[in-house]
């Protein structure tokens, strides 16, 4: 009894100090921010500051130079939702639809179609820079919020296809017969059947998209405009841009900033991350 | 209600070097109810997914009264189907379910009220229409599935083993509400199972398929009592049909026998019906079910032979007991009567009824016609 109690003791021990490793960085972060440039130059990293003060807060989101503007990091801040609630939105029904088809709709060489596109996963970021660049501006959206949104959709189309195929073919073909003899067409099925069986796996999808797609600078530097540079970029240019003093508090900051959303998707959406919906369609 | 007509059906999947149906003739009168049965792999689930146009046929023609529906889309055939696994819609209420063909027929909303409410009374799952299909138990799914065929009132119903995914008294319990709706409603159904209690007590026909090909159609009787082959006698019945495999022969009385050894390993004769002569010098098997064998003490005549065996197991099953012994070497089961009693190893003298026996030709494994 005794000798468990103690082995207890040490797993406890053992997860809170890993526990404490991985805070660390976080903590670092948001202390550094809330303190002032000459607490930061003094003082000890790990220290409390000395002074609480949110002015780092302010110029991060408004007032920091980012290249030549000094307009802090929130018009970037919208400009990422405007590329990535698309993008989001856009593929993650391709990849419903795509799964669909494939798993319920099987053609011929539609495994062939699936394992072509399942390629699309392992493609490099760097090797479609440039014919990506050549297209959209073919298409006249260089530069453009809505043609970065286009590359990311067609990069993320591979993984909501592989997401949304492997949680449909665990799907029994059994309740698409039964509908198709209920008289349900291809459509209906999909909209009145599947996708309302379809939260976690959209969970899962929109989650991944989301952070990926938010969390990504190659794109955003390589196909973005000066005025249409996703948050990523800006982080960059803002942490780059010196004009003599580094402004650690700042940085730290900006980078709370950008990070916040994905944050806030695990949050909210994390919950619904249940499995068993299609519980009670089969025996029980 | 409707006829169906199944005409040389045919089926090869892609890819596959074996026909999966090689050639189905069925013809299913209106209101009948006909079983299909085999095991596994014998393609009985394909003809009906092609029945049903879940599946296309590589040739032949499935007529529903009278109107040729091979190349017609499963919605336009008019057929409802009840799987095995249910499939209920799980994001719908039961009323959702059964409601879901009829909304998509566009059928006026006060008519869908009625006829959920009707078919649910039918099938007593009225309370529970406002449940999801994950909050009822395996009988009650059972009952919604089959509601959701019964509310669209099509011409044909085919069940696709239906009961197997319940336990057996709840098994019992929906056989029985499966034949009492079928006299209610007086449909044609087509009904797939591999259990041969099922099909013996639902069917006004029973088909036993094995590979992709129809063995023997015909009434629960026929196929009982009158088997096409060894296949359908030892699938038909439980325990199975015992064989008795031998050569034909003649006494001086003329009276045709097969030779066999008793437990002692003495030589005895197991004389055969008169009809039998002209087999004479040819191999056979005897088939026997296991009620023709009896413990009473009745005198030899042309078709009731004595031999005394001892008993290897005793398998008591309530109603009656099923008894085991070995002749020729090969196991022999009787369905004696409970009160019956003996131990392992004991000699026990039995009587063989060959009056209700077949017999099928050794090569072929097909019943031999006597008169």
């Amino acid at each position: 009894m005794n000798n468990l109690k103690l082995s207890r003791l040490f797993l406890y021990a053992i997860l809170i100090t890993f526990c404490l490793v991985y805070m660390m960085p976080l903590v670092v972060m948001v202390m550094t921010s809330l303190k002032t440039l000459p607490d930061i130059k003094a003082g000890n990293i790990m220290s409390l500051p000395q002074e609480w003060v949110f002015d780092a807060w302010y110029k991060a989101w408004g007032g920091a130079c980012t290249g030549i503007t000094c307009e802090g990091v929130k018009g970037y801040f919208w400009n990422s939702f405007q590329m990535v609630i698309p993008a989001v939105v856009v593929s993650t029904l391709i990849g419903a639809f795509n799964g669909y088809v494939v798993t319920k709709w099987q053609f011929k060489g539609s495994n062939l179609f699936f394992s072509l596109l399942l390629f699309g996963c392992f493609i490099p970021f760097q090797v479609i820079l440039l014919p990506m660049a050549a297209v959209l501006g073919k298409l006249g959206m260089a530069n453009t919020t809505m043609g970065l949104a286009l590359v990311h959709v067609i990069y993320g189309a591979a993984f909501t296809t592989l997401f949304f195929r492997n949680f449909y073919i665990g799907i029994p073909d059994e309740l698409v017969k039964a509908a198709k003899l209920d008289g349900a067409g291809f459509f209906t099925i999909f909209f009145r059947i599947l996708l309302p069986l379809s939260t976690p796996i959209i969970m899962v999808t929109v989650i991944w998209q989301f952070t990926s797609i938010w969390n990504d600078f190659l794109f955003g530097v390589v196909y973005s405009g000066a005025d249409t540079q996703p948050i990523t970029v800006a982080l960059n240019n803002l942490v780059n841009t010196s004009t003599g003093v580094k402004e650690y508090n700042v940085d730290m900051a900006a980078a709370i900033i950008a990070g916040l959303p994905t944050l806030v998707v695990y949050v909210l959406a994390g919950k619904y991350f249940v499995r068993g919906l299609t519980a009670g369609s089969v025996k029980g | 209600m409707a006829t169906l007509d199944l005409k040389q059906i045919r089926k090869t999947y892609p890819k596959a070097d074996q026909e999966t149906l090689k050639g189905i003739d069925i013809s299913i009168e209106s209101g009948e109810f006909l079983i299909l049965v085999g095991p596994s792999g014998c393609g009985k689930s394909t003809l009906m997914n092609t029945i049903a146009g879940l599946e296309d046929i590589s040739s032949g023609h499935i007529v529903i009264d009278g109107r040729e529906v091979s190349q017609v889309e499963p919605k336009d055939r008019d057929i409802a189907m009840v799987f095995q696994s249910y499939a209920l819609y799980p994001n719908m209420t039961v009323y959702g379910n059964i409601a879901f063909g009829l909304k998509i027929r566009k059928m006026p909303q006060e008519e869908i009220n009625t006829e959920v409410q009707r078919v649910a009374k039918m099938l007593q799952i009225d309370h529970l229409l406002d449940r999801k299909p994950s909050q009822l138990s395996g009988g009650q799914r059972q009952r919604v599935a089959m509601g959701r065929a019964l509310a669209r009132r099509p011409k044909l119903y085919l069940f696709d083993e239906p009961l197997s995914n319940l336990d057996a008294k709840l098994r019992v319990e929906m056989r029985h509400q499966i034949k009492r709706l079928h006299q209610q409603l007086n449909t044609t159904i087509v009904y797939v199972t591999h259990d041969q209690i099922e099909a013996m007590t639902l069917a006004d026909r029973i088909a036993v398929m094995k590979e992709g090909e129809v063995q023997q159609l015909g009434t629960p009787n026929d196929i009982y009592s009158a088997p096409n082959n060894m296949f359908v006698a030892s699938f038909m019945g439980s325990p199975s049909m015992n064989f008795i495999a031998g050569c034909v022969h003649r006494n001086d009385a003329g009276q045709p026998y097969i030779e066999m050894l008793d437990s002692n390993q003495d030589p005895k004769q197991l004389s055969l019906p008169l009809a039998m002569s002209e087999y004479e010098g040819k191999d056979i098997v005897v088939g026997l079910r296991p009620e023709h064998i009896t413990d009473k003490v009745m005198p030899d005549s042309d078709t009731l032979t004595r031999l005394e065996l001892s008993l290897d197991v005793l398998e008591p099953t309530g109603p009656d007991v099923i008894a085991m012994f070995t002749l020729n070497d090969q196991e022999i089961a009787c369905r004696l009567a409970p009160t019956f009693l003996a131990k392992a190893g004991q000699v026990v003298p039995l009587s063989f009824d060959l009056s209700k026996a077949v017999f099928f030709d050794a090569k072929t494994e097909q019943r031999l016609d006597i008169v």
